[in-house]
């Protein structure tokens, strides 16, 4: 529960809602009790009438008496509607103050926790799945709010209508209240017990519903495997007996939900009984009148919903406090990526160079870059080539640090990369990565997203440059051209190429192009290749390839397999060295001929 | 929304909806008569209470009190005990109709061609069988039965109403409309408003959903201020979405309790006036305040069946269309024998486009296989070489049918595969892709795909003529290591070479293989290399060849350029010929001459 004690910062944030929400709560609860009192009233007075009337039929009176008794009643009648009214009114303030805070704190929450996570590193990222991070930015503060809002004001509520009836009805009589009293504590713990089992169960559904669900994704992905080997019979099996697990678990949910109402209705129905029976034999006593057994009734009515929200706020207590510690994880987190102090970096050059660097990603075993070593001076061109997994994205992610060395030292011009600033070591590099991730704007706005409200030439400039600008302006709505969620609009080769043009704009002195020619054709990469040529010199290009023609004209090449520099050179040397270069080398060539020749 | 309310409440779906409950009538029928017997109970009670009062406790009979009270305590543990009873039978007959709509459809989805999961997006079939199925549940459980159940407690509490009092009973009832009036309008209110939840939800989602997949961009270009603008722009606007949801239930509640209480009201001041004239008792007074607050649960329960039966049309429409089209290759009925096969393959005047409604007269059409013919024979090996887009994948998916050809035939053994079951004829011939597809599980599972006719030993021996033992005997679990999603937990070249062991020990006359074109390190490039050759031995064999050592030693060459074949024959006869396998022989050659 610890962890709920940071939002008490908020509530006095917002108390300004909450107390005026709180005292509305208690106003109204306040005019529901009296409901009772007033039909207890008419109800006793019914009989009097009836006799006083009665002695009165046939004389001149009795007309009188049925009007005066006419408008008594009538403002009995007049009277519990206006009660209702009244406590509809408080109620429904209580709601828009307190319910709205709990969304004003929900949005100052969620803003603070996407705050927090633009600040954390990439090291972060790797450890979390976005599906969990969305989870929590979500569900996780949607299960605080209930805490925060209808938590707090059923607590009040119940606590102002259990202690106001409950007085009333002691004064009334102690016995009956005690007697009335007696199911109502196995109430409390049945719909304790109840919530508690029903989210432990609906998790296990929940579960059971995302295997059921990653089964159909995998068996369908892998529908050809399935086909070629026969395997559907299988399949279908291994997927019935995954519903009927499903079924079991829906049917242990469904057997809580089915017993909880009836329970709950059984207990508050011997409620009623015993104020039957007990009421009644006291009536009868005459120690309470008939009105009085009304009353009882509508107490025992309208307290059942306050004593079993007791229950229901217990669990979201717990739930709140469970999410709230999640929450608090990425709260805490460090954000990774720490400065040193160093002097103001002036003219950046762009020479690179790696000192014996090791990194290993979080959780593996394998170093991903094992003392890797190389310099690449101002200017230069340096290619990485080598297969999948062999570390080279892991190199370029330590350039713009979005990773850190374990050991050995990253420099840019002499200098170590941690005792840069981030963001200026950031603002030099133009990074095109592997994947590449476009954002749901116009394609003009994702070019200048690096460079905020840069101005049209420069756009279409860096569009040029990235040869995208015939492709811009085919389309109909040239630059404001929609690039749907993640760019499905766009063909994978003109997605790679506004990636290219957003680093490009920045007119960055280090560029690193990760496999970032992968999706456009031979022809393209040349002409891309040729327009980045032109500023040979001006800038430092760091670009990692599949493809020899890409990496060809590089003025020094590293060959890494296994997060180790293999083989290094230009490429007649790394040719002439037969090694995995070259036999790359041979394999693209023979494919490039089988597409000539035909 | 719009579609779901031009379905409205179609007869017929729901009809077929409810076929689905056909097997289990008999259990429906109990759930019938137990939910009647309680919209009986209910009512009854508030009447047996009046009788208590009248008769008992004015009268001062206290034995008869006692009487009663144990009466009414049988008929509320009488009540509450069908009524689980009803909701647990309820949701059981549910459950077991969605298992059977669920696994019937995943059948129907599993038996399509390839041609069906080529167009239809597996996300979309996931959500038939998930979410859409579930969508029914409510109406294959409670459903039917609740709204029957809710509106023979209407009838009832009016009976028992009318039966103590009709003119009491006419002014409560009066009030009703206007419950029901209230409910059903906070009911459009809040859908509405809840759309509109939905809608920012939904907004908020994808932009969390896409920058945190893009921090790294966010991070790496310096935009975490301007995002942070944005993202505050499209949280306050989901804030204030869920502020105007608040108010429609602040006002409901009170609403409601209002209503209920105007009925209170009218039935103590008329109630009065009716008793001081003689004609109404005190029970019957505390009898209609109970009834008055009675009615309104019913009321409520069927404004939500309303509701759940509209949204479930919605996804009855979608599954119901899957299971209506149907794009499965069709099978013979009475199949050719075909268990034992020598493997001999012939493929005559094949022509084949993945577009099924292309003009099978047209030649000129785009056909993706043009009159290809070729044949191997048994223990033969055929090597298929061409530029992307030749047709070489194509071919293989045709020997395997996963899809049927427009012109032309194809044979194994001499017989047409379309008079072969798929079962029978996909025994024969082992498939290994150059994407090497795993499944999560261990990695027994996917060696033996789940099948118990392959032992252990069957496996081990495998793996280890494949060459894999040492790297699976490696992992301190084996075989019962677990490779994790799609194979992450492994290197690429083990899991080509599980994919191998899984070809080999399901031990195929034909096999059938794409070479994979991704460079792997020269210890596993090795083994690959003596594991293939191990496989292909005494088999008949199909590659998609990417290595020139695998060209040269094939028994056949097939040069195949935009759909045709345009060379055959063996490695000397090819380069004999003056045509286009000699050219890239030749380079190849050079090159390599050069390099020595």
């Amino acid at each position: 529960m610890a962890s709920l004690a940071r939002l008490n910062f908020y509530y006095w944030r917002y108390k300004h809602l909450f107390i005026p929400g709180l005292l509305c709560a208690v106003i109204s609860s306040s005019f529901a009790i009296i409901v009772p009192m007033v039909v207890r009233q008419a109800i006793d007075s019914i009989p009097r009438f009836v006799t006083s009337y009665r002695a009165f039929q046939g004389t001149p009176l009795e007309n009188y008496l049925y009007t005066d008794y006419f408008f008594s009643l009538l403002t009995f009648g007049l009277m519990i509607m206006a009660l209702s009214v009244g406590s509809g009114i408080f109620s429904f303030l209580m709601r828009q103050t307190v319910v709205v805070a709990s969304r004003h704190i929900e949005y100052d929450l969620r803003n603070r926790l996407y705050d927090q996570l633009q600040n954390l590193s990439h090291d972060f990222y790797l450890k979390h799945a976005t599906g969990d991070l969305i989870t929590r930015s979500t569900s996780d503060i949607e299960q605080v709010r209930r805490y925060i809002g209808p938590a707090i004001m059923y607590t009040t509520r119940a606590l102002v209508i259990i202690v106001v009836a409950l007085s009333v009805m002691f004064v009334i009589s102690p016995k009956l209240t005690w007697y009335t009293l007696i199911p109502m504590p196995f109430l409390a713990v049945s719909v304790g017990l109840v919530a508690h089992l029903v989210h432990s169960r609906s998790d296990a559904l929940q579960f059971q519903y995302s295997v059921l669900t990653s089964r159909v994704q995998e068996a369908l992905s892998g529908i050809r495997v399935l086909k070629a080997y026969s395997r559907e019979k299988v399949e279908a099996e291994a997927f019935d007996k995954e519903s009927a697990d499903y079924r079991k678990k829906s049917l242990d949910l469904a057997f809580i939900e089915a017993a909880w109402r009836p329970v709950f209705l059984t207990l508050v129905g011997v409620s009623t009984l015993i104020v039957v029976w007990v009421g009644g034999t006291l009536a009868i006593a005459g120690e309470i009148t008939i009105g009085n057994i009304a009353e009882y009734i509508i107490y025992v009515a309208l307290m059942t919903w306050p004593v079993a929200s007791m229950g229901f706020v217990i669990t979201m207590v717990q739930r709140a406090a469970a999410s709230m510690d999640r929450l608090n994880e990425i709260f805490d987190a460090e954000p990774g990526i720490v400065t040193t102090e160093g002097e103001a970096i002036k003219e950046a050059k762009g020479a690179i160079a790696f000192e014996a660097v090791s990194f290993r990603h979080p959780a593996s075993e394998v170093k991903a870059l094992n003392s890797v070593s190389f310099a690449a001076p101002a200017g230069s061109t340096l290619a990485v080539v080598g297969r999948t997994g062999s570390g080279k994205t892991t190199l370029v992610e330590m350039i713009p640090r979005l990773l850190d060395a374990e050991s050995g030292t990253v420099r840019i011009d002499g200098r170590d990369v941690k005792s840069i600033p981030v963001d200026v070591l950031r603002s030099m590099i133009g990074y095109v990565p592997q994947d590449v991730f476009l954002f749901s704007d116009t394609v003009a706005e994702n070019i200048s997203f690096g460079t905020l409200g840069a101005e049209q030439s420069l756009i279409e400039k860096a569009a040029l440059e990235a040869d995208l600008l015939d492709n811009i302006s085919s389309f109909q709505d040239g630059f404001e051209t929609f690039v749907g969620e993640r760019g499905i609009t766009l063909s994978g080769g003109q997605k790679q190429r506004t990636s290219i043009a957003r680093a490009l704009i920045r007119q960055p002195r280090i560029l690193i192009l990760d496999d970032a020619l992968s999706a456009v054709d031979v022809g393209t990469e040349q002409t891309i290749l040729g327009h980045l040529k032109k500023q040979f010199g001006k800038r430092t290009i760091v670009i990692v390839s599949h493809r020899i023609s890409a990496v060809k004209d590089a003025d020094h090449i590293i060959v890494l397999d296994e997060g180790q520099i293999i083989e290094s050179g230009n490429h007649d040397s790394l040719v002439q060295e037969d090694g995995f270069y070259a036999a790359l080398h041979h394999k693209q060539l023979l494919e490039r001929e089988l597409e000539e020749l035909a | 929304m719009s579609e779901e309310k031009k379905k409205g409440l179609d007869g017929r779906l729901l009809r077929r909806i409810i076929s689905y409950l056909e097997p289990y009538k008999i259990w429906v029928g109990v759930a019938f008569i137990t939910v009647l017997v309680v919209a009986f109970l209910g009512p009854l009670r508030p009447k047996l209470v009046q009788i208590t009062i009248d008769q008992d406790i004015v009268t001062g009979d206290l034995e008869g009190l006692r009487n009663m009270i144990m009466l009414l305590f049988g008929i509320l543990v009488a009540e509450g005990l069908l009524s689980f009873v009803n909701a647990y039978l309820t949701q059981w007959i549910g459950q077991q109709a969605i298992y059977d709509l669920r696994t019937k459809l995943y059948r129907h989805i599993q038996r399509q061609s390839l041609r069906f999961f080529d167009t239809t997006p597996i996300g979309r079939l996931i959500t038939r069988v998930t979410s859409d199925v579930e969508s029914l549940s409510q109406v294959l459980s409670a459903g039917v039965v609740t709204i029957l159940g809710d509106l023979f407690k209407l009838i009832f509490i009016s009976w028992f109403m009318f039966s103590l009092n009709w003119e009491l009973a006419l002014l409560t009832l009066a009030v009703m409309p206007l419950m029901v009036y209230a409910t059903f309008w906070f009911k459009r209110k809040v859908r509405v408003a809840y759309r509109e939840t939905r809608t920012q939800v939904a907004r908020l989602n994808s932009f969390l959903q896409e920058h945190i997949s893009g921090m790294k961009i966010v991070q790496l270009f310096g935009r975490e201020e301007e995002e942070m603008n944005r993202f505050k722009a499209i949280n306050d606007e989901h804030r204030q979405a869920h502020i105007r949801t608040i108010f429609y239930y602040a006002l409901f509640f009170p609403l409601v309790d209002l209503v209920a209480t105007i009925a209170l009201g009218l039935v103590i001041w008329f109630g009065g006036l009716n008793a001081m004239q003689g004609t109404l008792t005190l029970g019957v007074l505390i009898a209609f305040i109970q009834y008055a607050r009675q009615f309104f649960e019913p009321i409520r329960n069927l404004s939500d069946q309303f509701n759940t039966l509209q949204s479930a049309m919605a996804g009855a429409e979608r599954i119901f269309d899957l299971l209506d089209s149907d794009l499965s290759i069709s099978e013979e009925e009475s199949p050719v024998d075909f268990k034992t096969v020598d493997g001999r393959i012939e493929f005559r005047n094949v022509w084949f486009s993945y577009d099924p409604k292309i003009d099978s007269e047209d030649d000129e059409a785009d056909w993706i296989l043009r009159d290809v013919s070729f044949s191997v024979n048994p223990g033969q090996s055929l090597a298929i070489v061409g530029a992307t887009g030749a047709g070489k994948s194509t071919v293989i998916n045709l020997l395997l049918r996963f899809y049927d050809i427009q012109r032309g035939s194809i044979l194994v053994d001499g017989v047409d595969i379309t008079s072969i079951s798929l079962a029978d004829l996909r025994s024969h011939i082992g498939l290994v892709l150059q994407d090497v597809f795993l499944f999560s599980g261990t990695i027994r599972d996917n060696i033996t795909l789940r099948n118990d006719e392959i032992t252990d030993e069957r496996m081990k021996r495998a793996a280890a003529s494949i060459g894999a033992s040492a790297f699976i005997e490696r992992f301190s679990a084996q075989y019962d290591y677990e490779v994790r999603e799609r194979g992450m937990s492994l290197s690429h070249g083990q899991r080509q070479l599980l994919s191998f062991v899984r070809a080999l020990v399901y031990a195929p006359r034909i096999l059938v293989l794409d070479e994979a074109t991704s460079s792997v390190d020269t210890e596993t490039e090795e083994a690959i290399q003596n594991a293939l050759e191990r496989l292909m031995k005494d088999r008949t064999s199909v590659a998609i060849a990417h290595r020139l050592s695998t060209i040269q030693h094939a028994d056949k060459i097939l040069v195949m350029h935009r759909g045709q074949v345009r060379e055959s024959g063996s490695h000397q006869e090819l380069i004999s010929q003056d045509g286009l396998y000699r050219k890239l022989y030749e380079l190849q050659y050079q090159e390599q001459k050069a390099l020595a």
